[in-house]
């Protein structure tokens, strides 16, 4: 059962697309908790 | 990979980056620990770690060399469940969220996983678990030491012990000077170098070859990679996900961190972790797939990566993987010291040899297990045993015995300390006995179920009640 370069390609794009996300979300969850004084 | 010919930079431009590295990791360990005064402050950034760091963290910590460098690996030689199994590795940060909630609340003042199995299932059940705990500890502390200068060899050249000896110094300096909040603040920053470096090199792989091309090379030279009942990666995958599962939930590294985190940030913390972590071994192991399309031949395969961005991108993509590689291997190293470090400093010192001891004793005492730790570590890694690897997937067995004992231990009343201890023991023997005579793929796996069964039999037969409060030390016993 071999995969087909669509499903490589949706898999891989998908995971690129949230690796992408993932530190804008924490640059802003930082900006966020640093304005509030909770960075810790 | 004792060939320095292998290597993809040069020994000077290798000393610069750890250079550069080394001054900005031990200022930023001065500059986070020169404010901390007390016990909780060094041991757990003061109990009020916030949801960005906390996420960070958590992501960082789980990120380890193996995820950058051996992503790839698996890809190459697993193909697509190689990636997919890794990046199951997830599930123990998800289900763990949980359970760090729990934690926070029942022991609002607790310091390590060993405290719990002490208060929750008594002495027998803690001893056996800190043998667990300590014996897992120190072989990933040394198995990331030695990953360290086996990686800093391969990729630059320079000699494995002064490698190992340079990030070794590095982590044990920083983490020394600033405790747990150098560990995750500095883990912060690795984490932003992580997740864009791997992206940056994902996004090249596909400008520059293309899916297309990349899956007709594939599907000429390695058709196997691509099929989805590749019966070796599927078991793979289920050993990968119990064991991920085993390590988080008795690991004082995450323990700790439950502790560390401010009131109501556990359970995000963990769960947005989990979630932006599951892509990153797709990610980074895709890379790999370029191989066969860029004419790569791959000598070892835990170099795939390595070469694939120095092929994609010169020097400055060799660059890149040094980077993330270090920043990686750092990040999982300085966590695991301090962890371990408060698991010695709280449950050996004070809790076998100085009972009675002030939290200014141990405050002073905690520097010193840090360094000692580093110390042995050091030595341990000298010699580079060649075995280490195995000794790894040996760990599987036991770390797995220990799941079904914490989450009964944190959920049911009814869970008894015999029943704890007896399922740490026949979990770990039969698990090794599997490991033995099976294979490492199912010792996870076999530990895990006999450890479920002796949880389920004991707490049915000899049914305990707990009182919950029981867990919450105050402080000044504590």
């Amino acid at each position: 059962m071999t995969i087909s370069v669509s499903f490589l390609a949706t898999m891989v794009s998908i995971a690129l697309a949230v690796t992408l996300i993932a530190p804008i979300v924490l640059l802003l969850l930082w900006i966020k908790d640093a304005r509030g004084g909770q960075l810790w | 990979m004792n060939n320095v010919n292998s290597a993809i930079l040069s020994p000077d431009l290798g000393w610069l980056i750890l250079a550069l590295f080394s001054v900005l990791w031990i200022w930023l360990g001065w500059f986070w620990g020169r404010k901390v005064t007390d016990l909780d402050g060094y041991m757990l950034a003061g109990r009020r770690v916030g949801l960005a760091l906390g996420t960070a963290t958590a992501m960082a910590t789980w990120v380890t060399s193996n995820t950058t460098m051996a992503a790839p690996q698996l890809a190459l030689q697993l193909g697509i469940w190689g990636m997919l199994g890794y990046s199951l590795g997830s599930v123990g940060l998800l289900l763990f969220a949980p359970l760090a909630r729990r934690i926070r609340s029942l022991m609002p003042n607790g310091y390590t996983s060993g405290d719990f199995i002490r208060l929750r299932y008594g002495n027998t059940a803690w001893r056996l678990f800190l043998i667990i705990s300590l014996f897992y500890g120190i072989g990933w502390l040394i198995s990331l030491g030695m990953a360290g200068g086996i990686l800093i060899h391969a990729l630059t050249g320079i000699d494995y012990q002064l490698g190992m000896s340079v990030i070794l110094f590095i982590c044990v300096a920083y983490t020394l000077l600033g405790g747990l909040r150098a560990v995750i603040g500095t883990d912060f920053i690795q984490t932003i170098v992580i997740l864009v470096g791997v992206a940056i090199l994902a996004w090249l792989a596909i400008t520059e070859v293309g899916f297309d091309k990349m899956h007709a090379s594939v599907l000429e030279e390695r058709p196997e990679l691509l099929n989805l009942l590749m019966p070796a990666a599927i078991m793979f995958l289920f050993n990968n996900l119990l064991f991920g599962v085993g390590e988080i939930f008795h690991s004082n590294v995450w323990w700790s961190r439950a502790f560390a985190f401010r009131e109501g940030v556990g359970f995000k913390a963990y769960f947005t972790a989990g979630i932006f972590w599951l892509p990153i071994p797709i990610v980074a192991g895709f890379v790999a797939l370029a191989a066969p399309a860029l004419g790569l031949n791959v000598p070892a395969a835990d170099m795939v990566g390595p070469m694939v961005a120095a092929k994609l991108l010169g020097m400055g993509g060799a660059i890149l993987v040094f980077i993330v590689v270090f920043s990686a291997l750092a990040s999982s190293l300085d966590s695991l010291l301090a962890a371990t470090s408060d698991l010695v400093l709280q449950d050996i010192y004070r809790g076998h040899i100085r009972p009675n001891a002030d939290r200014e004793e141990l405050r002073k005492a905690a520097r010193w297990v840090v360094l000692a730790l580093g110390i042995i570590t050091w030595l341990l890694c000298m010699p580079r045993l060649t075995t280490l690897a195995s000794l790894l997937h040996f760990t599987g067995a036991f770390v797995a015995s220990t799941i079904w004992p914490i989450v009964a231990g944190l959920y049911l009343k009814r869970a008894n300390a015999a029943g704890a201890s007896l399922a740490m023991f026949l979990g770990t023997a039969i698990g090794l006995w599997a490991y033995f005579s099976i294979g490492f793929y199912v010792a996870a796996l076999v530990s895990a179920a006999v450890s479920m069964l002796v949880v389920v039999l004991t707490t049915w037969l000899w049914p305990a009640q707990y009182n919950w409060a029981s867990l919450n030390e105050t402080k000044e016993t504590n």
